[in-house]
């Protein structure tokens, strides 16, 4: 069996506290130390998507509807979501994060890396506590006096990331192989990040109750029962504090889904939509420099019926019109009947932009003018200053949101804030 | 349910420029004069830089203690508007 990691811990995981709750109370001092809420759009049914502290204390969490946020608390407060407030926010911890390593990595907006391998000579004999401390403080004087970070550091991404969750809001924690096993001791297994119900079903079957009990099981038996996958190695590793988290994903799809504010079935209504949809689409594609040669439409129904439809092409498309027309020709064959309640539209096979090869068949040179024409325009006067005819009314009924996962398209989600 | 009211109104503003300090409160407005009543601000939320097109707006989330103001100092026009309030307590109307 192997040991456990007993290097000495040199990843820094940052997480702010309820980011976009505590930005907004940051801005609004009267809503300071009060139940407030973050929303999208507001509506009577609208959920939350960031809870204040005050908040969560009341029982009120992330996807809590309004109307059941105010029968727990009738002064709760709602706000939506402002952009560029929290790219700010975001930009400053960047820019502090990166005072201290060159290797940095932000996880989502609201949380990120800092790799101290091989930079013991710039430290200076300061421990990771020091500097976890120095960057506490350096959040409240540079970005506000309001906002509170959590500061785990671990031997590997995970158990940093447990760190930083152990004593919220702003706490300040190190796991390492000193104390790991009395850190198990404390916690559930769905305290484990990456252990949700279904995993822990899974553990429970083969009698793994606990993390110290996981901590326990061999890797085998992990490998070959208990996950079946490679899966399995990588937990019994992660567990130990041995790193197996850090690499760089693939961009795989560029996409966008969108629940459908009136559930109807009628082209009149839901095409304007899948236009504006696919525009965003071809936004992305050409910010992450990639064209396709694959697309999906998927939507659901309203009684509960789910469908799918995806073509590879001969050749690769990246230009707004392009991914309608090869949208619209999917959608239309969807089934007839029922209500669509969510629609979603992906573009995969991606390759690196190749805009400047000519092609033997198309005026490829006129339709890339247009669409870098387009693009400057849009990029000058605001985005969707020039788009499709057919998106008018989609772009007044479908809301940018802000993205919740990864920061990817935060620049480009900005230009439409 | 919003506590945020729109107002959209341009506003007479004091600003301060320090010569040293914290380079997030460099530049925020003092005084404000709003329909005829004057606003000291005692407390600097933050200030955010977003676009309108290409035109450069200054965002001051400001608070007298009582309200929360937003006002929004348009770079290019040299302008300052009073976007919207958040009310501290309920009973302020303007």
């Amino acid at each position: 069996m192997q040991d456990i990691n007993k290097e000495k811990p040199m990843i820094m995981h940052i997480d702010l506290n309820s980011a976009f709750a505590t930005t907004e109370q940051q801005a609004h001092p009267t809503l300071r130390n009060k139940p407030i809420g973050v929303t999208n759009r507001l509506s009577k049914e609208c959920c939350v998507i960031a809870a204040s502290y005050e908040a969560k204390a009341l029982g009120i969490k992330v996807g809590t509807r309004l109307s059941d946020a105010k029968a727990i608390c009738p002064d709760f407060i709602m706000l939506e979501t402002d952009a560029p407030k929290y790219n700010v926010v975001y930009q400053k911890l960047i820019k502090i994060m990166k005072d201290y390593s060159p290797n940095i990595k932000m996880k989502s907006i609201d949380e990120g890396i800092i790799d101290f391998h091989g930079m013991e000579p710039v430290l200076n004999g300061r421990t990771l506590v020091d500097i976890g401390y120095e960057i506490k403080q350096r959040v409240k004087d540079e970005i506000g006096d309001y906002m509170r970070i959590n500061v785990g550091i671990g031997p590997n991404r995970f158990l940093a990331k447990q760190a930083a969750g152990w004593h919220k809001p702003d706490g300040l924690d190190v796991i390492d192989h000193t104390n790991l096993k009395a850190y198990y001791e404390e916690m559930e297994l769905t305290d484990l990040s990456g252990i949700a119900e279904r995993n822990e079903a899974r553990l429970n079957s083969y009698g793994i109750m606990s993390p110290l009990q996981f901590l326990a099981a061999d890797e085998y038996m992990l490998k070959k029962l208990v996950f079946k996958s490679i899966m399995g190695l990588y937990w019994y590793k992660r567990l130990r504090g041995y790193e197996i988290d850090d690499y760089d994903t693939k961009l795989g799809m560029v996409g966008r889904q969108w629940v459908v504010k009136n559930p109807s079935n009628k082209n009149d209504y839901l095409l304007p939509c899948l236009s504006f949809l696919c525009e965003t689409t071809g936004m992305k594609l050409r910010f992450r420099n990639v064209e396709a040669r694959g697309i999906c439409v998927w939507a659901t129904f309203r009684n509960g019926e789910y469908w799918r439809s995806k073509r590879m092409h001969k050749s690769t498309f990246y230009t707004n019109q392009e991914v309608y027309r090869r949208a619209m020709e999917l959608f239309n064959q969807r089934p007839s009947g029922a209500d669509v309640t969510t629609i979603g539209i992906y573009c995969y096979e991606l390759t690196p932009s190749q805009r400047s090869q000519l092609d033997l068949f198309e005026d490829i040179a006129k339709k890339d003018w247009l669409t870098k024409s387009v693009d400057e325009i849009n990029d000058f006067y605001g985005a969707f200053t020039v788009h499709l005819a057919s998106s008018i009314e989609g772009k007044k009924i479908i809301k940018q949101k802000i993205p919740f996962g990864g920061t990817e398209y935060f620049e480009l989600l900005l230009k439409s804030a | 349910m919003n506590p945020s009211h729109e107002v959209n109104e341009r506003v007479d503003i004091v600003p301060i420029f320090h010569a040293n300090t914290a380079e997030r409160v460099l530049c925020m407005p003092w005084k404000m004069r709003f329909r005829g009543q004057e606003i000291v601000f005692t407390v600097f939320g933050m200030r955010h830089p977003t676009t309108k097109g290409k035109r450069m707006i200054h965002v001051f989330e400001m608070s007298d203690g009582t309200n929360d103001y937003r006002l929004e100092f348009d770079a290019e026009h040299l302008t300052w508007t009073l976007a919207s309030i958040v009310e501290g307590h309920s009973s302020a109307r303007y």
